[in-house]
């Protein structure tokens, strides 16, 4: 942070709180390991059960959009489409699957892993438009961005009222469980991670490989080196904008598996009035990247926390406090104004948002 | 030397006005031709008696009569006979516009500022909520009538017309901009950015109004929510003879003061020091700092004057619109965004930009009524024409391409010709 805050900057001693304890845990990985785990078995004994599940359930569009998006913006590209290939891709992964046959199989693959197929494959079509857009044509990245949210608004409930005659897409059959036999028997964590659907495995599994793309990859410190200084990329000999394509695209295959995963998972239908059903869980990917400072495992704990928010409306409705539903069900999007204001603006990659014009072509 | 100096200066910032409106015309072709084609070929996937049979499929939809009944619909098909002037649909198109105007505005006193405040829409829906409040409360305690010394008699519905409109609409002003300053504040003293706030700050309105409506002010005579209903004098007046009749919900004077904020807002960023400092922290932060303007107060004070026209939006929804607050707030303030990207965030453009999308509102519910096109293309036109107008230099590229080296190429002559011509004037 370039600019010295005044004396009277109430949040500042929280937030270098914050960031002492986030520079401190990056540095010490393995404490930091221990300690997550610690804090994570302590969380899973003392809550219910099916809030556990149910916040899994929800993380996984917040957490594989918000490691697609970590791609992205590190290699310079800020892509605040995600919410828009959120929804086409929910959408487009309901429909392949109703199109194909409810419940059955093509080709010697359940209809559900060709919507997921699908869905994935849209969101990168998506993705490639956005990326043309900004690295061929030099698009202001937010204002593209902010098109291809709208676009998507329009396009998902467009096509629905044609095939369905409504903005809402039928109901089809959602993932079922699929349980690992012996693990599944781990007291705690057996059941929540062992017992569950298979969009759930393929968030948990996407953070692994998210993380182990970007830090343990020739491919990663391109990526990084081309959101910091595109120009020694260049220098070196790589294609900064082949190095952006792949990122984005990467961004759009991550959000393609969670949009997919949770209208298939989660969902099992497509509402298009008003938000949509994705109501904003892009755009609350985004503050989770930030929060996890574009660490993919801990965006995926940041993703926990909004889903855990969520999850929670129920579970005090079941409870029977009378908090009006409308105030409960906007907890996840105060918290992550509050998230903001404590985390400040995360460090953007230093070329994020500019141009980069290679000098020889 | 210095005459010399002006004069390039001038004709390079009018080519760079024309530059804009040639890129606002392009992107609006390319998008409605796009949108064409997406109608026609969505056609073979819908059901439908007669259409247009080619290669096995059937073609329900015709992009033709689409179009021409979201351009001339919006108009009430003045082609068409027993056109008159204030018919129905013109005076959605002008309340539209009216409307468009101010969440239009709103915007881009923000952009200017080099904000991004896609919260306009939840700035509309809280100052929509403060004006019928106020107006509704505030009408209960205006006296019946009032006699003035010589016994001139005034009555109720004339004093609450004069006290209770400006009073809903400086009510409205107010919670927006209020509202506004919040993410202004966030980000002037926390450094959170702006959009991100905003759209949170959109969806926490819905909430934070649904549920201020059930627990106070939801109409006890109705089960739709909503509040009751503010006193018919307190509604924006319509004008006799010339006017558009009441049940049309249009006001021309709605109109003339929509038309005279955006003149003040011009006055404002052209001929005023806070304008000067305004559009100087939008280009240059760091120059506008070096000069003596405090960012922090600047970042405040623009998002606050945007979010104040944002709730103005939403006190015209109320007052000339609806007569009180419904739940379900059309998404005028995302609109806005459309409104001023497309008028390159300026208020006069605004102005144009709002009769654009004011036809397209309301020509959407004639494509609604008269084909079985869904109206939700209107949505995918309006993202289109923002990608579009995000990437001028596609059409630049496009120009340079079909101009200089194949004049004859049918494709997009206009937008590309008119870009190129354009560029060679900025360039001079």
């Amino acid at each position: 942070m370039a600019v010295t805050r005044g004396p009277t900057t109430e949040v500042t001693p929280m937030r270098n709180a914050i960031h002492r304890a986030r520079t401190s845990l990056e540095q010490r990985p393995l404490a930091a390991a221990v300690g997550g785990v610690a804090v994570f078995l302590l969380v899973l004994w003392t809550t219910p059960a099916s809030w556990q599940t149910s916040t899994l359930r929800f993380a996984v569009p917040i957490a594989l959009a918000a490691i697609g998006g970590i791609f992205a913006e590190k290699s310079g590209v800020i892509n605040i489409g995600i919410e828009g290939l959120l929804i086409v891709s929910a959408f487009s992964a309901i429909v392949v699957v109703d199109w194909l046959g409810d419940g059955g199989a093509t080709a010697g693959l359940p209809n559900l892993w060709w919507g997921m197929l699908i869905g994935v494959l849209v969101s990168v079509l998506f993705a490639l438009l956005f990326a043309v857009v900004c690295l061929e044509f030099e698009a202001d990245q937010i204002i593209a961005g902010l098109a291809v949210w709208l676009i998507s608004l329009g396009l998902a409930p467009f096509i629905s009222r044609i095939l369905f005659d409504s903005p809402n897409t039928v109901n089809i059959t959602r993932f079922e469980n699929v349980t690992v036999p012996v693990l599944s028997e781990i007291p705690l964590v057996g059941y929540l991670l062992f017992d569950t659907e298979p969009q759930v495995y393929l968030m948990l599994a996407g953070a692994v490989a998210g993380w182990y793309l970007l830090s343990r990859t020739t491919f990663g410190r391109w990526v990084v080196a081309s959101g910091e200084n595109p120009k020694a990329l260049d220098t070196a000999g790589v294609d900064v904008r082949k190095v952006r394509y792949a990122a984005v695209l990467l961004s759009g295959v991550f959000a393609g598996l969670g949009g997919a995963g949770f209208g298939l998972g989660t969902l099992g239908t497509f509402a298009g009035t008003g938000d949509t059903v994705i109501n904003g869980r892009g755009f609350i990917a985004i503050a989770t990247y930030l929060l996890a400072n574009y660490h993919p495992i801990g965006a995926l704990l940041g993703s926990f926390l909004f889903a855990g928010l969520n999850s929670m409306q129920d579970v005090l409705q079941a409870a029977g406090y009378a908090i009006p539903t409308e105030l409960i069900r906007t907890i996840p999007h105060m918290t992550v104004i509050v998230v903001l204001v404590f985390v400040g603006r995360t460090r953007l990659p230093d070329a994020a948002g500019d141009h980069y014009e290679s000098g020889d072509d | 030397m210095r005459d010399r100096l002006e004069s390039i200066a001038e004709r390079l910032a009018r080519a760079s006005v024309v530059d804009r409106i040639v890129i606002s015309l392009a992107a609006l072709v390319t998008a409605v031709l796009i949108g064409g084609v997406l109608v026609f070929v969505s056609g073979a996937f819908a059901s439908c008696r007669t259409g247009l049979e080619m290669g096995g499929a059937t073609f329900c939809y015709n992009p033709m009569q689409v179009y021409y009944e979201l351009f001339l619909g919006a108009l009430g098909h003045p082609l068409e006979g027993g056109w008159t002037l204030t018919n129905y649909s013109l005076a959605t198109t002008l309340q539209r516009t009216t409307l468009l105007i101010f969440s239009g505005l709103s915007v881009a006193v923000a952009f200017r500022a080099g904000l991004l405040n896609i919260g306009t829409q939840g700035q509309l829906v809280v100052g929509g909520l403060a004006t019928a409040v106020t107006v509704v409360y505030a009408s209960a305690v205006v006296p019946a009538r009032i006699v003035l010394p010589l016994g001139v008699v005034v009555p109720a519905g004339v004093i609450g017309t004069v006290v209770l409109i400006p009073l809903g609409v400086l009510a409205g002003a107010l919670a927006g901009g209020v509202y506004g300053a919040v993410p202004g504040a966030l980000k002037a003293y926390a450094d959170a950015n702006e959009v991100i706030t905003t759209i949170m700050l959109n969806i926490i309105a819905v909430g934070i109004t649904s549920t201020l409506l059930s627990w106070q002010f939801q109409d006890p005579n109705s089960t739709n929510p909503q509040t009751a209903p503010v006193p018919e004098y307190a509604e924006i007046p319509t004008l006799p003879v010339v006017g558009f009749g009441g049940r049309m919900n249009f006001s021309l004077l709605a109109l003339a003061f929509a038309v005279a904020l955006m003149v003040g807002i011009a006055w404002l960023f052209a001929r005023t020091s806070f304008g000067y400092e305004l559009r100087t922290s939008g280009i240059q932060p760091g120059a506008a700092a070096y000069g003596g303007v405090d960012e922090k107060r600047m970042t405040v004070a623009s998002m606050t004057l945007s979010g104040a026209l944002g709730g103005i939006g939403g006190a015209f929804w109320v007052l000339m619109v609806h007569g009180r607050w419904l739940e379900n707030v059309p998404s005028l303030g995302f609109d806005g965004i459309a409104v001023s990207v497309l008028a390159g965030n300026s208020p006069i453009g605004v102005g144009a930009a709002a009769f654009l999308f004011g036809i397209f509102d309301s020509g959407g519910n004639s494509i609604g009524t008269a084909t079985d096109v869904p109206p939700e293309l209107v949505g995918i036109l309006t993202g289109l024409i923002i990608l579009f107008v995000a990437m001028p230099e596609f059409f630049r590229m496009l120009g340079r391409r079909y101009v200089t080296v194949d004049s004859a190429r049918p494709a997009r002559t206009d937008g590309g010709d008119a870009g190129a011509d354009d560029g060679g004037d900025a360039d001079a």
